[in-house]
């Protein structure tokens, strides 16, 4: 039995190698097989993870001919978060994670920095000698005009979170701990003295700003601001009605001033001598960075790609590009950026090098979710349609054989089955019953039997007149023995093109089950991803997101749907003469 | 003449069977998936007494073979019952879908068969050539596609990139209708109509199209059109005159087969341009646990395609007098 079958086999093996399509179709086919089993070796990522991403992000405004604004992403600076920027006479000066500096004079380039600690904040001066501070206490004085580095050792190794001038020789530092020092930078040999807050608390101190008389504002965690009178060289507590804590202040000539915190805390002053006045925002996340034009007009920066402007009537959120987390601002004569991003999910992201076919709403990878895809497409194909081949394949072999009330009782099941719409029936079958893999194969396969037991029995019906079946039977053969020994390895050329025919209808059913969200849950299939890119409604942007699926799939179906036709020839031989 | 007419009879009486049992099956499931159909109801915010109410109507206090005949009597009347999410009777609600499915599905299809038809002649004739084997390919790709995904790229470049068509509904919204006829002839409904239509009917050409084409191949080994040959007529005209006559046949089988399933509707592709189609509804209907609406729609489309099918076997007895009434 085993021979016979084995040699019934062979010859539809014998045409899909002569044939070229067929042959092409079979290696696409098998390609595909070999993905599916070796999935976790080609995925670059766990298809499930969240992948985030570090950048240098820098963000431009833009204002369309109409007056709408929007921020749009501009070329990273670089992998590493941008903490702080700064922009004076025609150069600015980005610093970052990592002991990276960015020097833009038109251009963005990196300077050759000599530390590798993380850079937290930069002031230029007005002769454009930068002072950059950073964490462990890193102090170092970058002159724009000859290029050099000053290191400037620091008296004790605390970090270091905002820096300015009060004049071309004087820096202020401020950082944790309520650390306050003042720098004087007249000489190569640095002074650098301590000042006493009148806090003492502890508390981490993350920004300062001088008015054009040289008083200055210090402000920090749990809302404290200190208030530096230069008259008497000394600071006192300032209050305001905030205590959460703050993250930066910016303050102009003019007087005008602006002091932005945690849980979208925004506070401003008309004037030099006005009260601060917290202001409504339209955002409650934390805003990293603040600034403040002398018409009162502003712009607020925070996490998650919010920026907020002022324009008279009060704060409003702008559109922006992406979902970066924005550290600070850099406001040069006519254009302003937005930089930052702290480790972000890379939410919809265009095919990279690290991402081949991109990502979706959730930042996971979509190459590795396309490449586990095909697990459950070929599982299905390939589960559903045996089972299909093996109901129908019997049905029709039994009433083919059998024939009288035997061959009208099934033959009448087919005929019913015809009378059943096969989505709403699959669709109902699922929503009815839990959505598991067993429903969806069962959905797939419950029905489509009916074409192979119709195709099958009038084979088997001409087949059972055959002489050889006859002899058979006069040498005593039982049923069974006609039935699978002689009769079946004749309709197996029949039963290979069906097989190959609704493994390709079976990877469509799944898609379709999967794509209107019945598929097994806690899976990833072709469909199951349309079904994502469909329910984010990200899809109309994100054409790499719907593209490979659908390539994935029609590939698939199309090399299943070329074997079939090379089969088509062994089991229709007059189609075959013809060609 | 009798013996046809008898045929016709049993085909007919096949047909209810077949009904029936599909009726059978559909409460069975029903029951056996959703053990108390009105458990979806009390989130649906459902009084208590109108809860009662539906259970009475639908008998469910009764034992289950009481509640199966009740069904089944509320079906021979025309009773679908009561839809929960619409609060409205089923019946209508149906009626409508089935109507907006077939708008959509008919020029669909019809597209698919005008030009798959002769293309596949066309194809048979120039068998074996660069011609046929891309035709064979385009076809057999829009046939593999899955047409939710041919009509996500449709809209993402005719809706959305090119902006030139309507991506979603049968009309612009707002919009009010006094009629049926009223609803579809306008030139807004054709606008909507064109983008769904294309996606339905590229996916139906390959079907028509490669079945002309093998039947065509089998019919030029028959006698006739030698005998045609032998005559010297020219090549186009036994092409269309005579061969393609006779390879019609199983296109017409398939057409009727087709047009049955349609009431089905596509149900992916009325859900990605939201049609609001029955084959959708029924999708939101099991969704909302809407168990009527459900169970009515399926049933709908059951009796349609069971139709279609019995229709398909009367053409062949008037298409193909070769075929005996057995």
């Amino acid at each position: 039995m085993r021979s016979s079958i084995l040699k019934s086999a062979a010859e539809p093996a014998r045409a899909i190698v002569s044939d070229r399509i067929a042959l092409t179709g079979f290696i696409v086919l098998a390609a595909i097989v070999a993905m599916a089993l070796f999935a976790p070796l080609l995925a670059t990522h766990d298809p499930l993870h969240i992948n985030e991403l570090e950048e240098g992000t820098l963000m431009q405004r833009t204002q369309a001919e109409d007056g709408s604004v929007r921020w749009v992403l501009s070329e990273p600076l670089g992998d590493v978060t941008v903490y702080d920027a700064a922009w004076q006479d025609g150069v600015g000066i980005a610093v970052a994670r990592g002991g990276n500096v960015y020097r833009y004079d038109g251009q963005w380039a990196a300077l050759d920095a000599p530390f590798t600690e993380s850079l937290r904040a930069v002031a230029v001066s007005a002769a454009g000698r930068a002072l950059i501070v950073g964490e462990g206490g890193i102090m170092a004085l970058y002159d724009d005009t000859t290029g050099g580095w000053q290191q400037v050792d620091a008296p004790e190794s605390v970090d270091l979170h905002a820096v300015a001038w009060s004049d071309d020789d004087t820096a202020w530092v401020v950082g944790e701990e309520e650390t306050i020092w003042r720098l004087d930078l007249s000489t190569d040999a640095v002074s650098i003295e301590t000042l006493q807050s009148p806090v003492n608390r502890g508390l981490d101190l993350n920004g300062i700003a001088f008015d054009a008389d040289g008083s200055g504002l210090v402000i920090g965690e749990r809302g404290v601001v200190l208030q530096f009178d230069p008259d008497n060289d000394s600071f006192s507590l300032l209050r305001l009605p905030t205590n959460r804590t703050l993250n930066d202040i910016h303050l102009t000539a003019d007087g005008t001033g602006l002091i932005v915190g945690e849980r979208g805390t925004l506070l401003a002053r008309e004037g030099a001598d006005a009260d601060w006045v917290v202001e409504d925002a339209p955002d409650s996340r934390a805003i990293r960075a603040g600034w403040i034009g002398s018409e009162g007009e502003a712009i607020a920066v925070a996490r998650n790609g919010i920026i907020m402007e002022r324009h008279g009537d009060g704060w409003h959120l702008a559109s922006t590009q992406g979902a970066r987390h924005l550290r600070t601002l850099m406001v040069t004569e006519d254009h302003f950026y937005a930089l930052g991003s702290d480790r972000f999910v890379n939410r919809l992201s265009p095919p990279t090098s690290e991402h081949w076919f991109g990502t979706d709403h959730l930042g996971r990878d979509l190459y590795s979710q396309n490449v586990y895809g095909s697990r459950i497409a070929l599982l299905v194909g390939f589960l559903g349609a045996a089972l299909v081949v093996l109901i129908g394949a019997n049905v029709g072999l039994i009433a083919g054989y059998f024939r009288g009330r035997t061959e009208t009782v099934l033959m009448r099941t087919v005929d019913v089955m015809y009378g059943i719409p096969f989505e709403p029936f699959a669709l109902i079958l699922v929503l009815l019953f839990e959505p598991s893999l067993l429903i969806v194969i069962l959905a797939v396969s419950l029905l489509t039997w009916r074409t192979v037991a119709r195709l099958i029995r009038s084979q088997v019906l001409s087949l059972r007149e055959r002489p050889f079946v006859k002899a058979a039977r006069v040498a005593g053969a039982s049923d069974l023995r006609i039935m699978y020994i002689h009769i079946f390895p004749n309709v197996m050329p029949l039963v290979f093109l069906e097989l190959a025919i609704i493994v390709g209808v079976s990877i469509i059913a799944e898609a379709t089950l999967s794509f209107l969200g019945l598929g097994p849950p806690q899976s990833i299939s072709w469909g199951g991803i349309l079904h994502n890119a469909r329910l984010s409604g990200a899809w109309r942007d994100a054409w790499w997101w719907n593209l490979p699926p659908g390539i994935f799939i029609m590939i698939t179906v199309l090399s299943v749907f070329f074997i079939s036709r090379s089969l088509e020839l062994v089991a229709n031989p007059r189609l075959r003469a013809r060609r | 003449m009798s013996a046809r007419r008898n045929y016709i009879i049993r085909r007919v009486m096949h047909g209810f069977l077949a009904l029936f049992i599909i009726a059978t099956l559909l409460f069975f499931l029903f029951r056996l998936g959703l053990p108390d159909p009105t458990a979806a109801l009390i989130t649906e915010g459902l009084t208590p007494a109108e809860r009662e109410q539906i259970r009475a109507r639908f008998g469910l206090e009764r034992p289950l073979w009481e509640q199966y005949l009740i069904y089944l009597g509320n079906i021979v009347q025309g009773d679908f019952g009561f839809s929960f999410h619409y609060r409205a009777p089923v019946a209508d609600i149906i009626w409508e879908r089935l109507g907006n499915t077939m708008v959509l599905m008919l020029p669909a299809i019809a597209l698919a068969y005008a030009v798959g038809v002769p293309l596949g002649a066309w194809l048979s004739w120039r068998r074996g050539s660069g011609t046929d084997t891309t035709g064979i390919f385009v076809g057999l790709m829009f046939r593999s596609a899955p047409m939710f995904w041919t009509g996500m790229i449709a809209i993402l470049f005719f809706g959305i990139y090119l902006g030139w068509l309507p991506t979603s509904g049968m009309r612009t919204l707002p919009y009010e209708a006094s009629g049926f006829l009223d609803k579809i002839f306008t030139l807004d409904f054709l606008h909507h109509l064109i983008l769904p239509a294309l996606v339905v009917a590229l996916y139906y050409l390959g079907s028509p199209m490669l079945i002309m084409r093998n039947t065509m191949l089998e019919v030029y080994g028959e006698d006739f059109i030698e005998m045609a040959r032998a005559k010297g007529l020219p090549e186009r005209r036994i092409l269309y005159n005579h061969a393609a006559r006779n390879a019609l046949l199983p296109v017409v089988t398939q057409l009727a087969v087709t047009i049955g399933l349609a009431a089905g509707g596509q149900v992916v592709v009325e859900v990605v341009f939201s049609w609001p189609g029955l084959g959708r509804e029924i999708l939101n209907a099991v969704r909302t646990s809407d168990f009527p609406l459900a169970q009515a729609s399926f049933l709908v489309m059951a009796a349609f395609v069971i139709t279609l099918n019995l229709l398909v076997d009367m053409l062949y007895t008037l298409l193909d007098p070769r075929v005996s009434f057995k």
